[in-house]
């Protein structure tokens, strides 16, 4: 029934002897300039975010972002148009991080860790203007209608929670689902699935009357960064001078990072606090280990992403009942000749990679659900207008609406 | 009381050391991934390519339908050393064919790009017009059932684009796409 295939260069006629005089024609191969091009990238990445910084943290003008946003999306984006991308990295991390046949390559290592390293001084630069994904955005928005604090917070959630299938899909070394489902790179390649282009097109629509939801609501990197930007050595600051509270930065912020001053009226009695942190202390484990819980019981379904577990899948199938017509898959298992039982070894491994990871994964997705459910319900007084470092993308367009940068020009 | 107030610290303080213990915290794991990642010394290799392994290949024809690009980075390429310079030539000729001429519907290739040319009787050097190859992989499988299978497939490096991910490897079925190092840009047969 099975006929293995000939896959081996089968020697059945010997090699002619000319008498013709034949030469062998000499084929040369195009050998890539990758090497090249590695540091042409690493060295753009490090000058464009250099220039942003300076322009923001030092000069508080928006021009340079606007001028860097038109070079990445030419440059990273249309001209490159090439992987490996700083979000596409993290996978890359991931799965050297964990996995030993895999060395992540040191042009990946940098793509994804100079950013981080830039917003851990600056915040995040990268995201202003030098990733062609955030460019492309900031280039088309003109009209910011701003979502409620709901929409906001419910969909901020996403990035951690395909950060952490990301990360768990690339360390079991199925897929680089990142990859797989970037909306922007058909566009930069002029052509792609059908599906993710018509994503595209209709996220670069959104960006012109939604600031950024590629990069708040998707983006995984950004996520990452924002962890970073927290604690960032330098921070954009809206102005040099002392903020009169006229409410028209937090108008222009197409990212709303930039919070309204807020007096806490309300006096807490020190029971109702101690209450109130207890609350956070149970919550905080419950919904941890509840996320675990729940990632745990779909490991296995998870798992199905890996296409050796479905190989798997098919082989008992057909063991069980014998298809009429096999699939490729199927008829390449058997020419190979290996065994079944080899075959259910390895995806026994698998599973129990899937079922340690997705408890780790859904720890943390739990983790992050849990602080920002505490986020929200803590309140804090501010007397002016301030820049949330998490998710503030240094595009400067606060810069030029503040009253006070006016004055300073004159 | 006011001692007490004296030795608390400002929310703003408390702030700025919670950032401190942050930043170190945010620069360990930068610098812990750097010293993690360099303990192997196939981190200098600045990339990865794709290639396909030709011992592991079926020619199953997804090459041709499943790399992002338009017409597939996948091209046919010719071990001319290994081949056998036949003239009923499996990869150039489909099988059971009434007549050996060189009449569209007698011959494998789909877009006509495999060129062949008279040497000496009975020998015919065959070779690859690649702009015409879409890359299906129908040669390579007549030439490896009938012939010495030097007729194989293989990622052109100037046409591909380097996916982080490469499409054609997620659906390979026989797992033969796998990274290389720019040093060995192409897994060439009988070379």
């Amino acid at each position: 029934m099975l006929v293995p295939m000939a896959i081996f260069a089968q020697h059945r006629f010997p090699q002619p002897d000319f008498e013709s005089g034949y030469v062998y024609p000499e084929r040369h191969y195009f050998t890539p300039a990758e090497p090249f091009w590695s540091y042409a990238d690493v060295a753009m990445l490090v000058l464009l975010m250099g220039f942003v910084a300076w322009a923001v943290i030092r000069r508080q003008v928006r021009w340079p972002v606007i001028l860097v946003s038109v070079i990445s999306v030419a440059y990273f984006g249309f001209m490159r148009a090439a992987c490996v991308c700083s979000i596409g990295g993290v996978q890359n991390v991931a799965l050297g991080l964990v996995s030993s046949s895999y060395t992540i390559p040191l042009f990946v290592l940098l793509m994804f860790t100079l950013p981080i390293i830039f917003t851990l001084f600056f915040g995040r630069v990268f995201c202003a203007g030098v990733c062609p994904f955030g460019a492309l955005q900031e280039l088309v928005n003109v009209r910011n209608y701003r979502l409620s604090k709901t929409v906001t917070s419910v969909l901020g959630v996403f990035p951690w929670v395909y950060l952490g299938l990301a990360v768990l899909f690339a360390v079991t070394n199925s897929r680089f689902i990142i990859c797989k489902f970037d909306p922007f790179v058909g566009i930069f390649r002029l052509g792609g699935e059908l599906p993710l282009l018509l994503f595209g097109v209709a996220l670069l629509v959104l960006s012109i009357f939604v600031g950024r939801p590629f990069c708040r609501f998707i983006c995984p990197y950004g996520a990452i960064l924002s962890l970073f930007s927290r604690v960032s050595f330098m921070r954009v600051k809206i102005t040099k001078k002392e903020c009169i509270n006229c409410q028209l930065c937090h108008n222009a912020c197409p990212v709303d990072a930039i919070r309204p001053p807020y007096e806490n009226k309300v006096k807490e009695s020190r029971s109702a606090g101690v209450n109130r942190i207890l609350r956070y202390i149970i919550l905080l484990p419950l919904v941890t280990v509840a996320g675990a819980v729940i990632m745990y019981m779909l490991s296995d379904r998870l798992s199905k992403v890996n296409s050796d577990v479905r190989l798997y899948d098919m082989v008992v199938q057909n063991e069980t009942r014998p298809m009429e017509v096999q699939p490729l898959e199927l008829q390449t298992f058997y020419g190979h000749g290996k065994t079944v039982e080899e075959l259910a070894a390895e995806v026994a491994e698998i599973n129990k990679a899937f079922r340690i990871w997705s408890i780790v994964i859904g720890a943390f997705i739990g983790l992050v659900i849990a602080l920002t459910l505490i986020g929200l319900s803590t309140k804090r007084t501010r007397r002016f207008y301030e820049i949330d470092d998490a998710n503030c993308v240094s595009c400067g367009r606060c810069f030029g609406y503040c009253p006070q940068n006016q004055l300073n020009k004159k | 009381m006011k001692a007490n107030k004296k030795n608390k610290a400002t929310p703003e303080q408390r702030r700025e050391f919670l950032r401190t213990c942050g930043r170190v915290l945010a620069g360990g794991a930068v610098v812990s991934l750097f010293g993690f990642s360099f303990r192997d010394v196939a981190v200098w290799n600045t990339t990865s390519l794709w290639q396909i392994d030709p011992e592991k290949c079926t020619f199953c024809g997804r090459c041709e339908t499943d790399c992002v690009l338009p017409t597939s980075a996948v091209k046919c390429m010719h071990a001319i050393k290994v081949c056998g310079f036949c003239d009923l030539c499996g990869g150039y000729y489909r099988a059971n064919v009434k007549d050996l001429n060189t009449a569209a519907e007698n011959l494998m290739c789909p877009t006509g790009a495999i060129e062949r040319r008279f040497v000496e009787d009975p020998y015919f050097e065959y070779s690859i017009n690649e702009t015409l190859c879409n890359g299906c992989g129908k040669c390579a499988k007549g030439c490896n059932a009938f012939g010495n299978g030097s007729l194989y497939l293989q990622i052109k490096q100037e046409l591909c684009k380097r996916c982080n991910e490469c499409r054609i490897a997620q659906n390979c079925p026989s797992g033969a796409i796998r990274r290389v190092s720019p040093s060995e840009a192409y897994v060439l047969k009988g070379a």
